[in-house]
């Protein structure tokens, strides 16, 4: 995947009839995408019960490709299920960071959201949105496995319009591939992708 | 070993030591006179009655007009102050609440062997905090002591590491005092 996805729209872009192939290539990858969607396994307070009652075989999180990782490393998407506090937001985006890319964010339940009862609280981050960039908001306090897994695929539903190569183009990376992207860069700018937004940093 | 051989081996080893007038849970509470009797209080509840274990340390502050059973009755308004406002006044005592300038610490001491609970009051003045540390004789009160100091700023004197354990390094002022105003931090907007 990660040589198609770096050298295809170098190789394609010059040939005839190369768009319908990058449209053709697009569904594979986002195919393969939304249905392998696996978590990073991390909870932060009782939203992380409900989302380990998904996980088990009562609602069976494993039907829709959905298995929770113990490495940000492997993961392509953080469930933030539960109360974000001050001391925790940094954790939480390193935890991020550590990812890679595309990586998506579900905010699972009120505290997540916005801060939800401890929203004048001195110690808990009003929204989890206000560090990392959220692609799905889940309401309720908590809310049901069922809820949890109607962010799912609604997520999958966002990850199936992607379309990565051929609406984005080709990206300086894919380009020119991730090895040679520092000396080829102009000024050696950081490599921001287009649909995640630059990164936010806090310090 | 029951309450009252309790009361009587303290009231001939420790006589300055009174019965508080508020029980907790009916276990056997004393007020302690003075912060400087804390330590010879707790070797000798440690070494010659038993108390091989300090369960917890709690602080109260009593600045505010608290109900006795402690839900607060008239919170202080300037607490989340908007931009520009200006602060408002702080409700003076409530005739019948127990409210004064003071933090009133309790601790709890237990002997495993004997299966008994012991409970130490002492009030400590609001503007000079300072209370020996438990730490030489009980390892438990060193975390304990850190929290006490996190939240409601009291010091511990002689305490080895005496630094922040819950609130993290921005958080400025102690949150537990009465009189806590929340000072933005970089996660505020």
């Amino acid at each position: 995947m990660g040589i198609v996805l770096e050298k295809l729209p170098g190789i394609t872009k010059g040939l005839p009839g190369g768009e319908l192939f990058l449209t053709t290539a697009d569904n594979i990858i986002e195919y393969a995408r939304k249905t392998s969607l696996w978590p990073m396994t991390f909870g932060l307070a009782c939203c992380a019960i409900e989302m380990m009652a998904s996980y088990a075989s009562r609602f069976d999180f494993d039907r829709f490709g959905v298995i929770p990782r113990p490495s940000p490393r492997q993961a392509d998407v953080m469930i933030v299920a539960g109360t974000v506090c001050k001391k925790m937001a940094e954790p939480i985006l390193e935890i991020y960071h550590q990812m890679p890319e595309p990586r998506f964010v579900i905010s699972m339940g009120s505290c997540a959201n916005c801060g939800g009862p401890y929203y004048d609280s001195y110690s808990v981050l009003k929204g989890v949105d206000r560090i990392v960039p959220v692609d799905v908001y889940i309401a309720g306090c908590p809310p049901r496995p069922e809820a949890l897994q109607y962010a799912v695929v609604k997520l999958q539903e966002k990850m199936q319009k992607m379309r990565t190569i051929s609406i984005a183009g080709a990206s300086l990376q894919q380009e020119h591939g991730s090895r040679d992207i520092l000396s080829t860069a102009p000024n050696n700018e950081p490599l921001i992708s287009p649909e995640i937004g630059p990164r936010i940093e806090i310090g | 070993m029951t309450q009252d051989e309790l009361l009587s081996k303290l009231a001939s080893k420790l006589p300055r030591l009174e019965k508080a007038s508020a029980q907790v849970k009916d276990y056997l509470t004393m007020r302690l006179p003075s912060a400087d009797e804390l330590v010879p209080t707790a070797k000798l509840l440690k070494e010659d009655l038993g108390f091989d274990y300090l369960e917890m340390i709690s602080a109260t502050d009593w600045l505010g007009a608290v109900k006795p059973e402690g839900y607060i009755r008239n919170p202080n308004p300037n607490i989340f102050l908007a931009e520009g406002a200006t602060p408002q006044s702080i409700p003076t005592a409530t005739p019948g609440f127990n409210y004064h300038p003071a933090f009133e610490l309790v601790w709890t001491f237990a002997s495993i062997a004997d299966r008994v609970r012991f409970f130490l009051r002492l009030e400590i003045p609001r503007d000079n905090p300072r209370v020996p540390t438990l730490t030489g004789l009980f390892k438990a009160a060193d975390w304990q002591e850190r929290e006490l100091f996190d939240l409601m700023g009291i010091l511990f004197d002689g305490h080895p590491n005496l630094i922040k354990i819950l609130t993290p390094d921005f958080t400025q002022g102690h949150p537990l005092r009465k009189d806590y105003v929340h000072i933005k931090d970089k996660y505020d907007e």
